[in-house]
């Protein structure tokens, strides 16, 4: 992160600041196309468009009280297969931006020609909330996220310490800036040359900034290990953990929304696990009974064990649930514990490699079970009755 | 006390086919023992052994998986054990946060001719899940 | 007139002892049907059961309980998916699953044999959101009590209240539950086939007297009368046209939930989450230069328009997609409108009749002239 940005007027607000600054990006071809969120025609939600047109910035939002789909996975579907021609810049939350980074280790993303842009970020509505009645819940939104009151947000935004910038190559912090400003950060050269187009030269200090930052993510980690700590009492144990997910409908949305679950088909529903009646039976026949359709704890737990080093506890599975469990929540506290293990953080850079990927000859020794040869005379003696015995 | 000691686990043994099966075939030619609830599973290479797998048995019936592949730096893929030392660290460290007893699965390094090695672990462990007792998740039937 | 069994008892408890008895005689090796999970929290799920325990007076099972958290035509075709079942299975469930089932099996994706169909005459299911929110316990009572006077809860699913099929078509055996007013003590079971009548017949602890009855009486055909107007009703609040789509559509996230719930969409990888649907950035910059702008991720309503091709003439009106649907979007409603009409034009009912071919999968060579231009 650079120690100066620039300081970007803000009389009318964050949201028109940004999108009159964006809207010269576009007019002084230094994006050739936006990716950002945009309400819906009948005003009652937010999707992600590619627009080149400035006129259809009119109804864009650079911070929608929802997120209906992560912005992840929009980037996804535009880059999977390889740099675009165009450059593009995409207009997302921190965490959204963090999957993006995911995303593109795992090579279902490509960043070359694609800004990541993000605001210091207030949270979003639980989209159920927002969709019960949207005018309200965009109220609601601004007045909360004003005050930087995070208690009608999702949960998992609740307790979210990467709110501000992650490695995206823009940032807009809006904490600490003087009244009617916002700052506009470059994160990455890529960024830096986006601001030496426009001719924005990075002479703001950013101390009252950075220092705002550090103070309510300090906060927000404590919120977080406070949250995790109870979460933790309630699931914990086989009980705990069966009564959490007791009325999952095995929809698996909550893996469907995952931007870090990009599989096209998912292990969980392939045929791996599509087995003939006999096999159910026996199952049934050892438990007394068997769920159906079964695996329903094998696949969160499989899950976990497949994602959980780039779960960015964004809260769109919980977004997702018809059910109404607390998967974000159950997720981020894997993905805290798990990451920490690697000392791996999803999303905080490029170059970090992911944990499955690399090894180190030396470390985790804790996991490999000491031999202390305790065994060998048990044996012997076994052995040697055996052949009396015969 | 008495319902553990009769109690006999079903016990999972993954094995690389390389040194963890060639531990077994060790102790087979020296007609070394090992507990007959011990079941080997042998995969090409621990750094091949999806994680799935070590879940999928401590859901549906098993007491406890334990997983031998090669010596640091003896892997026939080189690095397929280190590999497969970080799947093993992140299955546990779910199974921790979850409070689902991590120490119901092992990773141990056996070699071909370890074969007092492989039935030593494979005896140590039947034991040491023994006084584990049941694993309580294979008898819930809404998992 | 039907033939059955008259059972003084409770229907719940009939059912169960039932279910029990099959059990423990070793009738059937398993039973699929509802039952509590968890530790008691409010959580329900289908069950395959082994254990006639479940059945008893304080077993987790319910299996008449006004829910559904999964189409049990779905769960049956895969549990016999891979092959017919070797031993007898029964299965209790509500009669559009059934018909779920029966499109399932013209598909190839699952086999009746050796199942034993239970199902009844349905007063509807609650939303999965009354089950997400712990309060089902709490509705039952005012549930039956409707039930019994052949009325239903205002509560239930929007598309039970408009479901003209509440009768089951292809069941061994058919609880009578809608407009019973003795269902408290009494319980008809009517035995529609010869299947249904073997597996009952001798069977301990479940004695009563022969019935000889009609399950279309008044309350049914009152209650249909009002289900049809209420269809009408709902189906009239369906936005028409392209507009219409649009706006109604909009608010979409491309989770593709109503597909992975719908017991008609059986696919293992769904077209449309495909690699043919996944494109080169070259795609979206050339139809960024022809329209200005375009979302992402794409396809939301030709995502709709193809699953409509897909289902609509297989539809039952479950209302699974509906339930799931994070954005609240009414589709039950728009695909059992779409598939009212595309069933009527090939005079097709879903689930009625198991030899009766899918339209799409058989032709005839005089018909549809009005197609061809
Ligand atoms: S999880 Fe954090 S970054 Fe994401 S929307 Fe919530 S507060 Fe913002
Ligand atoms: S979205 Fe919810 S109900 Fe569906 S599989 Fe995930 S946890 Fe279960
Ligand atoms: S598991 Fe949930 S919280 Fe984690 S990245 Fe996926 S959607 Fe976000
Ligand atoms: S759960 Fe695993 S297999 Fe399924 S989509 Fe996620 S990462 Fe892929
Ligand atoms: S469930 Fe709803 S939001 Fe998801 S794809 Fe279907 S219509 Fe769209
Ligand atoms: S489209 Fe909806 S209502 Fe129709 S069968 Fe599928 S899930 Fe049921």
């Amino acid at each position: 992160m650079n120690n100066k940005g620039a300081i970007l007027p803000a009389e009318d607000g964050v949201e028109s600041a940004v999108i009159g600054w964006l809207k010269e990006a576009l007019s002084k071809k230094v994006f050739d196309a936006l990716l950002i969120p945009v309400e819906v025609p009948a005003g009652d939600s937010f999707a992600y468009l590619l627009l080149r047109n400035p006129a259809l910035l009119e109804n864009a939002s650079p911070l929608p009280p929802v997120m209906p789909v992560q912005g992840a996975k929009a980037i996804s579907r535009l880059t999977m297969r390889g740099n675009g021609s165009k450059r593009v810049a995409a207009i997302v939350r921190p965490c959204e931006a963090r999957a993006a980074i995911e995303l593109t280790k795992l090579e279902q993303a490509h960043l070359d020609n694609l800004w990541l842009i993000t605001v210091d970020c207030p949270g979003v509505l639980p989209l159920s909330d927002y969709l019960e009645d949207p005018v309200a819940g965009a109220a609601r939104f601004a007045e909360a996220s004003q005050r930087w009151d995070r208690a009608p947000m999702r949960p998992v935004c609740q307790i979210c310490h990467h709110f501000s910038m992650p490695a995206s190559d823009l940032h807009i912090g809006t904490l600490g800036s003087a009244e009617g400003t916002v700052f506009v950060i470059p994160g990455s050269p890529k960024g830096e040359r986006v601001m030496e187009n426009l001719g924005m030269p990075l002479d703001a200090a950013l101390d009252d900034w950075a220092a705002r930052v550090k103070e309510m993510e300090e906060v927000q980690r404590e919120r977080r290990r406070q949250a995790h700590t109870d979460l933790k009492a309630g699931i914990a144990g086989p009980d705990g953990l069966l009564d959490v997910f007791s009325s999952c409908i095995n929809c698996h949305n909550c893996q469907r929304v995952c931007p870090v679950c990009y599989c096209r088909q998912c292990y969980f529903e392939s045929a791996a696990l599509k087995l003939p009646p006999e096999n159910y039976l026996a199952r049934a026949g050892r438990k007394g009974a068997l769920r159906f359709p079964p695996d329903t704890l094998l696949f969160h737990i499989g899950r976990a064990s497949h994602m959980v080093l780039s779960c960015v506890s964004c809260g769109t599975c919980e977004d997702a649930c018809p059910m109404s469990i607390p998967v974000a929540q159950v997720f981020s506290l894997l993905a805290d514990r798990a990451q920490e293990t690697f000392g791996y953080v999803a999303g905080r850079s490029l170059e970090d490699p992911l944990p499955l990927v690399a090894y180190e000859m030396d470390e985790l020794h804790q996991v490999e079970q000491p031999y202390v040869e305790t065994y060998h005379g048990l044996q012997i003696a076994d052995c040697e009755q055996e052949v009396q015995d015969a | 006390m008495s319902d553990k000691q009769e109690f006999e686990p079903r016990i999972i043994y993954i094995l690389c086919s390389w040194c963890g099966s060639g531990g077994g075939e060790t102790a087979a030619a020296h007609h070394l023992h090992y507990p007959e609830n011990v079941r080997p599973y042998r995969v090409n290479c621990t750094g091949a052994l999806p994680t799935v797998h070590i879940i999928r048995p401590l859901i549906e019936g098993a007491d406890g998986v334990a997983i031998s592949g090669c010596h640091p730096g003896d892997c026939h893929y080189n690095d397929g054990n280190f590999r497969a030392r970080r799947r093993v660290a992140l299955v546990k460290s779910i199974l921790d946060t979850l409070d689902l007893e991590p120490e119901r699965v092992w990773f141990r390094y056996v070699a071909h001719g370890e074969g007092r090695r492989f039935v030593d672990t494979a005896t140590e462990f039947n034991d040491h899940i023994k006084k584990l007792g049941p694993n309580p998740l294979k008898t819930r039937s809404d998992t | 007139m039907l033939e059955g069994l008259k059972i003084n008892k409770g229907a719940e408890e009939a059912v169960r002892d039932l279910l029990r008895s099959l059990l423990e005689s070793g009738r059937v090796s398993g039973v699929l049907a509802l039952g509590r999970t968890g530790g008691g929290n409010g959580g329900v799920a289908y069950s395959l059961f082994t254990d006639p325990d479940a059945f008893g007076a304080d077993g987790v099972a319910l299996p008449l309980l006004p829910f559904m958290p999964a189409n049990a035509g779905g769960l049956l075709s895969r549990l016999t998916l891979k092959g017919p079942l070797a031993e007898p299975v029964a299965v209790v469930v509500k009669p559009c699953e059934l018909r779920a089932f029966i499109e399932l099996v013209k598909r190839n994706q699952g086999s009746p044999d050796n199942l034993l169909l239970i199902s009844s005459t349905c007063g509807g299911v609650y939303p999965l959101e009354v089950g997400a929110n712990d309060a089902l316990e709490e509705r039952l009572p005012g549930y039956w009590e409707a039930v019994k006077q052949g009325e239903l809860d205002s509560d239930i699913r929007p598309t039970c209240r408009a479901c003209v099929h509440f009768v089951p078509d292809n069941a061994d055996i058919t609880v009578a539950l809608l407009g019973e007013a003795d269902l408290d003590t009494q319980c008809a079971l009517y035995l529609n086939t010869e299947k249904g009548s073997a597996f009952i017949e001798g069977l301990e602890d479940l004695q009563g007297t022969p019935l000889l009855g009609e399950l279309e009486a008044e309350p049914i055909q009152r209650s249909r009368d009002q289900r049809a107007a209420y269809r009408e009703e709902l189906f009239a609040g369906v936005e028409a046209g392209l507009e219409g789509l649009i706006r109604t559509f909009g608010r979409c996230i491309g989770c593709h939930a109503c597909k992975t719930v719908c017991p008609i969409c059986y696919c293992s990888l769904c077209y449309f989450d495909s690699q043919d649907c996944e494109y080169r950035p070259e795609v979206y910059e050339t139809e960024l230069e022809r329209k200005g702008g375009l979302r992402l991720p794409p396809n939301t309503i030709f995502f709709q328009l193809g699953r409509l091709a897909h289902v609509s003439v297989s539809c039952v009106g479950c209302g699974m997609c509906t339930d799931v649907c994070p954005a609240d979007i009414p589709l039950s409603t728009i695909f059992s409108k779409v598939g009212d009409s595309v069933q009527a034009l090939f005079d097709y009912q879903p689930g009625r009749d198991v030899t009766e071919e899918v339209p799409l999968m058989t032709f005839e060579e005089e018909e549809l002239v009005q197609v061809a231009t």
